[in-house]
């Protein structure tokens, strides 16, 4: 536990070879912290591009999808005993100057949870949703979905948990399960890249948003009102 | 001439055998076993004594028996393919949590030196396996 101060950056990566490892270099010569790629059953050569530019590599030997890919990311953060984690997408969307933006809150306590938000980067239907969930859940964010965040430890312990580990993607879901918690949650408006390479894992099509939009409203509705009160598995 | 009583024997022995034997081969896991001998002992009491269904039928008043089997039956299997999803759910969440495991031991495990950690398995075979 001699890492006590400091905090590592996450990056899931499902074959991304094209653009990861530019940003776990440059995540390392900004802001010189641990970066920790969590390769999602790649089948190019995302893991060792990753090992080559200094990053540590969690290999999935089944395909977790995001938020599980995230979640191992944070179970190995808290085994190792990591104050922050930083989530970050491969795809090169979330500039790493933007880190200290999100590191602000936590650092000086303000929060336990920062999210980048980047409301003006979303399209028509994306704000739709976005305002649907927002009725349905009461959450009062911004960017529901965006992958760019900060977390502390009571954050990542709330997640690392086996009751976020059906969750699908890094969203709705995870942010019930922290106001759940009654940990706070603020945004930081951060600058917005287009998309280097790939596409949303969400937004992809018609039948995919669909299928989204009715799972994740089940989540809600599911969860309104749910306070979980289970002690933090340790496994 | 063959009677509707041989019949429904017929179907309930072959059932209760087949279920009964995959159970003694140990193809059924421990508690489905029981589920399904309970099942077996079912369908063979009913293969041998079709008329349960109308003593029971006009207890519960109702004035064409077959449904009550045809209901019960369906009753039954609603229960069990549920149960069915809430195992599998619970594996999945298992599968999960072993995936993250095993990938965070071999983050710490020794690297090869110089050798390519990037072995792939083939592709997972389809989980869904009933």
């Amino acid at each position: 536990m001699g890492k006590l101060n400091s905090t590592v950056v996450l990056i899931p990566a499902h074959n991304e070879e094209a653009t990861v490892g530019d940003i776990v270099a440059q995540v390392r010569r900004l802001w010189r912290c641990p970066v920790v790629v969590i390769d999602d059953c790649s089948t190019d050569a995302t893991a060792p591009i990753a090992r080559r530019a200094g990053a540590t590599v969690l290999p999935l030997t089944i395909q977790l999808g995001a938020w599980g890919a995230i979640q191992t990311g944070l179970r190995h953060a808290l085994r190792q005993g990591y104050r922050i984690a930083v989530t970050l997408d491969a795809d090169g969307q979330h500039d790493p100057e933007d880190i200290g933006a999100l590191l602000r809150p936590l650092t000086t306590d303000a929060a336990d949870v920062a999210i980048g938000a980047f409301p003006e980067r979303a399209s028509r239907a994306r704000r739709l949703a976005w305002s649907y969930f927002r009725w349905l859940t009461g959450l009062e964010l911004e960017d529901i979905t965006s992958g760019f965040r900060a977390y502390n430890r009571a954050a990542m312990h709330a997640l690392a948990s086996r009751e976020a580990s059906l969750l699908d993607y890094q969203d709705v879901g995870v942010l019930l399960i922290l106001r759940g918690k009654g940990l706070r949650i603020v945004e930081a408006p951060v600058a917005m890249q287009p998309r280097a390479a790939g596409a949303s894992r969400i937004f992809r099509s018609w039948w995919v948003v669909g299928k989204y939009m009715l799972q994740t409203s089940v989540l809600c509705i599911a969860r309104v009102g749910f306070n979980p009160s289970q002690p933090p598995a340790a496994d | 001439m063959i009677t509707y009583q041989l019949t429904s024997m017929a179907i309930g022995i072959l059932l209760a055998a087949v279920i009964l034997f995959l159970v003694r081969r140990d193809h059924l896991h421990g508690p489905y076993s029981l589920w399904w001998i309970g099942a077996a002992a079912t369908v063979a009491l009913l293969g041998f004594f079709p008329r349960l269904f109308d003593l029971l039928a006009s207890k519960l008043g109702i004035s064409y028996p077959p449904i009550l089997a045809i209901v019960l039956g369906f009753s039954m299997l609603l229960v069990k393919i549920l149960t069915m999803d809430l195992e599998r759910s619970r594996q999945e969440r298992l599968i999960r949590r072993l995936a993250q495991r095993l990938a965070m031991l071999e983050a710490q495990a020794p690297e090869p030196n110089g050798a390519d950690t990037t072995e792939h398995d083939p592709p997972p075979p389809p989980r869904a396996t009933g």
